[in-house]
C-alpha cells in the first residue's frame, strides 16, 4: 500500500514527461488520475491505521546493505504523526493538479515535475531510515528548482536559487549529523535509535542535535533563516506555492518531531529555552513584516512564517500537550495556508494583479471568491470553529508553563493576524467597487470549485470536531511524550 | 415552577435555534437561482428568523421557569467529550442557573424584538436576507456564550460573538468607514482577549480543568494560590474590558455604530458588549477569592469608564454615538458594580439596561429612517411627526435617567447603594454620572423633537436610494411602520415595569448561581442615596432643558467659555489618534514592523546573497569545463543523485566484491574510526 501511495505518483510523472506538447490535455487528466489514486490510499490508510495499536504499520522493509556493523534499508512506515502528513499530501497534491489546470507552457513536463514531487515528500514523510529520509530529503529540491525556475514569474531564477542553496545548506549538517548517529547508534533505523537513543558519539551530541535542527529550521522556517521563503512563494507558480507551504514547510516539523527530539531527547529537552526563543521571535517576526506586504501573495508568504513560529513553540514545550498542538498546526496551516494560496492565485487569474493597493470592493466583482477567501482568512487568524483555533490553544494550553514568555508573543501572534488578516480583507475586498474591475466574472470552473472544496471540507471539519484528527495524533505523539515525560521526571 | 422541568435537548434547542434559522437562510441564498427558490425564496429570512426566534423564546422561557423552581441553582446537565489529547480533556455542556437563565431571557426576548424590528428598517436593503443570517448567527453564538458550563465553551462563543459583531458593523462593507470600524471592533476586542486567552491557558495549567463551577468552587474553598488567581482574574478583566468596552479599550464602540441600527441595539449595546460583565459574573466566586486589590482594580476601571465615556456623550452630536458612549458609561457602572461586590446590583442593571437602551436605539433608528441622517443638528422638531417615536424615546431616557419608578431608577439605585456601603469615592463619581447620563440624554431630546425642523439630510446617511425612493424628506417626515413601532411600544412597557422585578426576588434567584456562603442578597432601599440620585437627575434634566431648550446658557456660549475643554471632549481625549496614528501607524507599521524588514533585507539577506555569491563565483570557476546552462547544472544534479542511489544498489548486489573489492570492509572500518567506542582502547 505504501510503495503504492510512493510509486504512483512517479508512474504518472513519467508518463506525462513524455507527453508531446500537443497532447497537453491528456498530461493533466493523467495527473489527476494518478494524485487522485494516491489521494484514495492516503485515505484508506489514515482510516485503516490502527490508533489503539499505535506504533510503525504497514511497515514493508528491503535490506540494501547489511553488515556487522550496520544495516542499511529502504523502508517504508507509517505512524500515526505520519498518518495526517500522508494525508495533507494526497489531499494538497490533488489540489495542485487542479489549480494548475491552465498550465499551457511544457504542461507534460510541468505535471511530471509536480508528481516527482509528491513522491519525493512522500518518501520523507514515509521513510523509516535515516539515509533514506536524507535522501528524499533532498530529491524533493529538484522538482522544486525546476518548477520555480521555469514555470514561476518575476525573479524566479535567482528565488529557485536561493531556495536550492538555503536548503543545501541546511541538508549537509543534517548528514553529518545522520551519519555521526548512525556510527554511535551502530544503525540508520529511526526506530532502534528512537528505542534506544544514542548517549554518546564522535562529537558531542549537541553539536549533532543542532546540526540536524539546523536544516529542519531553514525548511519550517524559522528566524533567521526564513527569507528564502517569501521569495520562493512569491516568484513560484501557484499550485507550487500550494505545495511548498502545505507539505514541503511540514518536513520541517516532521523531522524534528520524528527525528531530532526522539533520536536525540535530552539534548532536545536541554534545547528548550532556546527553541522557544526562536518560535516566539519568529512568530512577531513573521507577522509584524506581515503587515507590510504590499503583494497579496508575499503577505501569505510571510504570514506562513509566523504560523510555523506556532509548531516550533509546540515542540519547545517538550510535552506531550505542546507535540499535539504542533502536529495539529502542522496539518491545519496546510489546508488554511493552502487555501489561502489556492484563492490568491484565484484573485490574480481574474485580476492579473497580486498588487494590494491595485484593489478595491472586490466582494462586488467575485461574490464566491470573496467568501471563501474570507473564510479562509478566519481560519488563518485562529477562528474557532475552524481548525486553525483548536492547533494554537492545543499549543497555547502545552507551551504556557514551560515558556510562558513566549506563549505570550504566541498569543499577541494571533492579534497581529487577526490585524493583518482583516486589513488585508478590507483592502482587497471591502471599500467601494472599482471601475476597472468590473468586467471581472465570477464564473468559477469544476477544478476550482473542487480544490476549494477540498481544502475547506478538513478546514471546517476539524475545526467543529478535530477529535477526528486528535486520536492519530495521539498515538503518534505518545512515543515522545513518555520520554519527555521520564525526562521531566528527572529534572 | 409552574411547568414540568423542560427536558435537556429543549434547552440545547434554545441554542440550535437560531443555528438552525441560519442555516436556512444561508441554504435560501445559495438557492435563489434555483428550483428550491420556489419553496424557499430568499426574502422570506425575515420570517423565518422570527420563527425560531420565537422559539427560542418560548424555550428561555420555560428554562427560566425550571430554574426559578431550583432557586437559581445550577440545574446540573450532562457535559460531552470534544476533544481529548493527553490530559488535555475538552468537554461541552449547558450551565443552567439563575444568572443564565436571566440572560437567556434577556438574549431572545431582544433578539425576537430586534428582528422584528428589522424587517422594517432593513426591508428595502438589497442583503435582506444575508442581514438575518448573520442575526441569526449572531443569536447562536450569544446564547452559546451564555449557556456555555466550560470556560473554553464560553471562549469559543466568545469569538465567534466577535466575528458575526465584525460581519454586521461591516454590514455595508463597500462603505470605507464600515470597513474600517468592523476591522477596529475586531481587532480592539481581540487586543483584550489576549488577557483572556491567557487566563484560560493558566488557568487549565494550575487547575486541568475548564469546568466553569468547578474552577469557581476550587477558587472559594482555597485550593487555587493568590498569584494564579491574580493572574486569571486580570486576565478575565482585560478580556472583559475589550468586549464590554472599557477604558482603555472603549474606542472601537463608537465606530461601531457603522452597523445597521438594529444591529448597535442588540450587538452593541443589550447583549454582546454585555458580555465582559457576564463573565465577571460568571466567575464571580473566583473574584471573590482573589486578592482584594482585584476587585479595587475591577471597581475603578468600570467607575472611571463610567464618568470618561458619560463626558463625551455631552458633545457628540451623532444620535447613536451619544447613545454609544452611554452604553460604555453604563456598562463603567456595572463593571463597578462587579468590583464592589454587588453582583446582583450589576446583573440587574445589565437586565433592565439592555431592554431601555435597545428601545433607545430603536428610536434613533426611526429617527433616522425618517430624515435619513444620524445628525442632531440636522433634526429638530420631530415631536409632532413622530410622536409614538418621541414618546417612546422619553421613556427610555427617563428609565435610563433613573427616573421612579421606571426599570433604569431601580438598578442604578443598586448601583450607587453598593458604592455608597464600599467605597464612597466611586459613590461620588457614580452620581456625578447620574447627573451627566440625565443631561445628555434629555439633551440628545430637545435637539432631535423640539424646536424647528432643520431638514434632515436628503443624501442620506445609509440606505439612500431606499429613503429617497419613499420621499420620506424634507417635510415628509413620517413616523415608521409598525415592524418598527411594535417593538418599540414593547420596549418602552419593559423600561417602564421590569425595575419592579426587583421586589419579585429577582436578586435571590440570580444570587442562586452563588455559593450558599455568599448569598446574601435582600433589597432594601436607603432613602438617601434615593433622594440624591433623584435630585441630580432632575437636575440634569433641567438643565439640559436649560441649555438646549431655553438657550440660558446656550451651548455656543459654553462653547466659548470653555474652549480648551469643549476640544478635548470634541477628539474624543485624542484616545483614536494615539491608537491609531500612535500606536498603530508609527510604533507598529512604522516603527517595529519597518525595522524588523530593514533587518530582513540589509542584515540577514547580504549575509545569503553573500553566501550566495560565493557560491556563483565557484560556478564561474567550474564554468571553464562547463557549459554554464541551468539545464547541464541540472543534469549534473540528476547524475549525482542517480549514482549515489545507484551506488547504494550496487553496493547491496556485492558486485563490487565480486571484483575483489570489500566494499562492506572499507564501510565498516569508516565507521570504526567514526565510533566513539572505537576510539576507547580495549582493556
Amino acid at each position: 500500500m505504501l510503495a503504492a501511495f510512493l510509486l504512483l505518483p512517479l508512474a504518472g510523472g513519467l508518463l506525462t514527461a513524455f507527453l508531446p506538447d500537443s497532447r497537453k490535455g491528456e498530461a493533466r487528466w493523467i495527473a489527476l488520475f494518478f494524485t487522485s489514486l494516491a489521494f484514495l490510499i492516503s485515505i484508506i490508510m489514515y482510516v485503516m491505521y490502527d490508533n489503539t495499536a499505535g506504533g510503525l504499520q504497514y511497515v514493508e522493509t528491503t535490506e540494501w546493505i547489511s553488515t556487522d556493523l550496520f544495516t542499511l534499508s529502504f523502508g517504508l512506515g507509517i505512524d500515526g504523526l505520519s498518518a495526517p502528513m500522508i494525508l495533507l499530501l494526497g489531499l494538497l497534491s490533488v489540489v495542485a493538479v487542479l489549480i494548475s489546470w491552465n498550465i499551457s507552457e511544457k504542461t507534460g513536463q510541468y505535471f511530471s515535475w509536480l508528481l516527482l514531487l509528491e513522491s519525493a515528500v512522500a518518501g520523507v514523510f514515509l521513510s523509516l531510515d535515516l539515509i533514506q529520509f536524507f535522501l528524499f530529503w533532498e530529491l524533493e529540491l529538484l522538482p522544486m528548482f525546476m518548477l520555480i525556475s521555469r514555470w514561476g514569474t518575476g525573479r524566479k531564477l535567482y528565488s529557485a536559487t536561493k531556495f536550492l542553496l538555503y536548503t543545501l545548506a541546511g541538508s549537509a549538517l543534517m548528514l553529518a549529523g545522520f551519519l555521526l548517529l548512525g556510527a554511535a547508534g551502530g544503525s540508520f533505523d529511526i526506530q532502534t535509535l528512537t528505542d534506544s537513543p544514542v548517549t554518546d558519539a564522535a562529537i558531542p551530541l549537541g553539536f549533532i542535535f543542532w546540526s540536524i535542527m539546523l536544516a529542519f529550521l531553514v525548511k519550517l522556517p524559522i528566524f533567521p533563516v526564513h527569507t528564502w521563503l517569501p521569495d520562493a512563494h512569491t516568484d513560484a507558480p501557484t499550485a507550487v506555492s500550494v505545495m511548498l507551504a502545505g507539505v514541503l514547510l511540514k518536513m520541517g516539523g516532521y523531522g524534528i518531531l520524528r527525528i531530532a527530539v526522539p533520536l536525540l531527547p535530552e539534548v532536545a529537552y536541554d534545547s528548550q529555552t532556546i527553541l522557544a526563543t526562536l518560535a516566539g521571535i519568529t512568530i512577531i517576526w513573521g507577522g509584524v513584516i506581515t503587515l507590510r506586504q504590499t503583494d497579496l501573495k508575499r503577505l501569505i508568504a510571510y504570514s506562513s512564517v509566523s504560523h510555523m513560529g506556532y509548531v516550533l513553540l509546540g515542540v519547545s514545550a517538550m510535552n506531550s500537550v505542546g507535540f499535539s498542538g504542533a502536529a495539529f498546526q502542522m496539518f491545519t496551516h496546510g489546508t488554511i495556508t493552502g487555501l489561502l494560496f489556492v484563492m490568491v492565485g484565484y484573485v490574480y487569474e481574474r485580476t492579473h494583479t497580486r498588487q494590494i493597493s491595485e484593489m478595491s470592493g472586490l466582494m462586488h466583482h467575485l461574490p464566491k471568491g470573496g467568501v471563501i477567501m474570507v473564510i479562509a482568512g478566519l481560519a488563518s487568524l485562529g477562528l474557532p470553529g475552524l481548525s486553525g483555533f483548536v492547533a494554537e490553544i492545543t499549543v497555547f494550553l502545552g507551551a504556557l508553563e514551560p515558556h510562558p514568555v513566549a506563549t505570550i508573543l504566541g498569543v499577541l501572534g494571533v492579534v497581529l493576524s487577526s490585524g493583518y488578516i482583516l486589513w488585508t480583507v478590507q483592502r482587497v475586498f471591502q471599500g467601494p467597487p472599482r471601475r476597472e474591475w468590473e468586467h471581472l466574472r465570477d464564473s468559477t470552473s469544476w477544478y476550482e470549485w473542487l480544490a476549494v472544496a477540498a481544502l475547506l471540507i478538513p478546514i471546517v471539519l476539524f475545526g467543529i470536531y478535530p477529535a477526528l484528527l486528535a486520536e492519530s495524533i495521539e498515538s503518534g505523539i505518545l512515543p515522545i511524550a513518555q520520554v519527555m515525560e521520564a525526562l521531566e521526571e528527572l529534572v | 415552577m409552574f411547568l414540568p422541568d423542560i427536558p435537556e435537548f429543549l434547552i440545547w434547542l434554545i441554542y440550535l435555534a437560531p443555528l438552525g434559522s441560519a442555516g436556512v437562510i444561508a441554504v435560501s441564498i445559495f438557492a435563489r437561482r434555483t428550483r428550491l427558490a420556489n419553496v424557499l425564496p430568499e426574502n422570506r429570512a425575515g420570517n423565518i428568523a422570527i420563527v425560531f426566534a420565537v422559539l427560542s423564546w418560548v424555550l428561555g422561557l420555560w428554562t427560566l421557569d425550571m430554574s426559578i423552581g431550583h432557586h437559581g441553582a445550577d440545574i446540573g446537565l450532562g457535559e460531552y467529550l470534544w476533544l481529548s489529547i493527553f490530559d488535555l480533556q475538552i468537554s461541552f455542556g449547558l450551565g443552567i442557573d439563575g444568572l443564565s437563565a436571566v440572560m437567556i431571557f434577556v438574549v431572545t426576548s431582544i433578539a425576537l424584538l430586534v428582528q422584528l424590528y428589522s424587517m422594517g428598517y432593513m426591508e428595502h436593503d438589497p442583503a435582506y436576507s444575508r442581514f438575518f443570517l448573520f442575526m441569526s448567527l449572531f443569536v447562536a453564538s450569544m446564547l452559546g456564550l451564555i449557556m456555555a458550563s466550560s470556560l473554553l465553551q464560553l471562549f469559543i462563543h466568545w469569538e465567534l460573538v466577535g466575528l458575526t459583531s465584525y460581519l454586521l458593523i461591516g454590514f455595508w462593507f463597500d462603505r470605507p468607514s464600515a470597513a474600517a470600524a468592523a476591522k477596529k471592533a475586531f481587532i480592539v476586542t481581540r487586543f483584550g482577549d489576549i488577557g483572556l486567552v491567557l487566563a484560560v491557558t493558566l488557568i487549565w495549567a494550575k487547575t486541568g480543568t475548564f469546568s466553569i463551577s468547578e474552577i469557581n468552587e476550587m477558587a472559594h474553598v482555597g485550593l487555587i494560590s493568590a498569584p494564579i488567581l491574580t493572574g486569571f482574574t486580570i486576565g478575565l478583566l482585560a478580556g472583559a474590558a475589550g468586549k464590554s468596552a472599557q477604558f482603555p479599550l472603549h474606542f472601537w464602540l463608537p465606530d461601531a455604530m457603522e452597523g445597521p441600527t438594529p444591529v448597535s441595539s442588540i450587538v452593541h449595546s443589550a447583549t454582546m458588549v454585555a458580555a465582559g460583565v457576564y463573565l465577571l459574573a460568571r466567575f464571580f466566586p473566583t473574584i471573590e477569592a482573589a486578592p482584594a486589590s482585584v476587585s479595587t482594580a475591577i471597581a475603578y476601571v468600570g467607575g472611571f469608564t463610567a464618568i470618561f465615556a458619560a463626558s463625551m456623550a455631552l458633545v457628540v452630536t451623532d444620535i447613536k454615538r451619544v447613545l454609544a458612549y452611554s452604553t460604555i458609561s453604563q456598562l463603567g457602572y456595572m463593571v463597578m458594580a462587579i468590583g464592589l461586590g454587588g453582583y446582583v446590583a450589576a446583573i440587574f442593571h445589565l437586565f433592565t439596561h439592555a431592554f431601555f437602551k435597545s428601545l433607545l436605539f430603536w428610536g434613533a433608528g426611526s429617527v433616522s429612517h425618517a430624515t435619513g441622517t444620524f445628525e442632531m443638528p440636522k433634526m429638530g422638531g420631530l415631536r409632532t411627526k413622530m410622536p409614538l417615536t418621541f414618546l417612546t424615546f422619553v421613556i427610555g431616557s427617563l428609565s435610563l435617567s433613573g427616573i421612579f419608578p421606571l426599570a433604569g431608577f431601580w438598578s442604578k439605585d443598586e448601583i450607587l447603594l453598593e458604592a455608597w456601603h464600599v467605597d464612597k469615592l466611586l459613590w461620588l463619581v457614580g452620581t456625578i454620572v447620574a447627573f451627566m447620563t440625565a443631561l445628555y440624554m434629555f439633551r440628545v431630546i430637545f435637539m432631535t423633537f423640539f424646536g424647528e425642523y432643520k431638514g434632515g439630510d436628503p443624501s442620506g446617511v445609509h440606505h439612500s436610494s431606499e429613503d429617497e425612493a419613499h420621499g420620506n424628506y424634507q417635510g415628509h417626515v413620517t413616523e415608521s411602520p409598525p415592524a418598527m413601532g411594535v417593538p418599540m411600544l414593547i420596549g418602552s412597557v419593559a423600561a417602564v415595569i421590569l425595575g419592579f422585578a426587583a421586589l419579585l426576588h429577582f436578586g435571590e434567584f440570580v444570587e442562586g448561581a452563588l455559593p450558599k456562603e455568599m448569598q446574601h442578597f435582600h433589597f432594601h432601599m436607603d432613602s438617601f442615596v434615593l433622594t440624591i440620585s433623584t435630585i441630580v437627575a432632575l437636575g440634569g434634566i433641567g438643565t439640559a432643558a436649560a441649555i438646549y431648550l431655553a438657550n440660558q446658557p446656550s451651548s455656543a456660549v459654553i462653547q466659548d467659555r470653555f474652549p480648551r475643554a469643549h476640544n478635548i471632549l470634541r477628539r474624543l481625549y485624542y484616545v483614536n489618534e494615539f491608537a491609531e496614528t500612535g500606536v498603530v501607524r508609527m510604533a507598529l507599521l512604522n516603527g517595529v514592523a519597518r525595522g524588523a524588514e530593514a533587518v530582513d533585507q540589509r542584515v540577514i539577506e547580504p549575509v545569503v546573497n553573500g553566501v550566495g555569491s560565493g557560491t556563483k563565483l565557484l560556478g564561474e570557476a567550474l564554468r571553464r569545463t562547463e557549459t554554464g546552462q541551468l539545464q547541464s547544472y541540472t543534469s549534473l544534479y540528476m547524475v549525482g543523485v542517480v549514482a549515489v542511489a545507484g551506488g547504494f544498489l550496487v553496493l547491496s548486489g556485492d558486485m563490487l566484491s565480486s571484483i575483489g573489492i570489500d566494499v562492506h570492509a572499507i564501510i565498516d572500518y569508516s565507521f570504526k574510526l567514526l565510533n566513539p567506542k572505537n576510539l576507547i582502547p580495549p582493556k
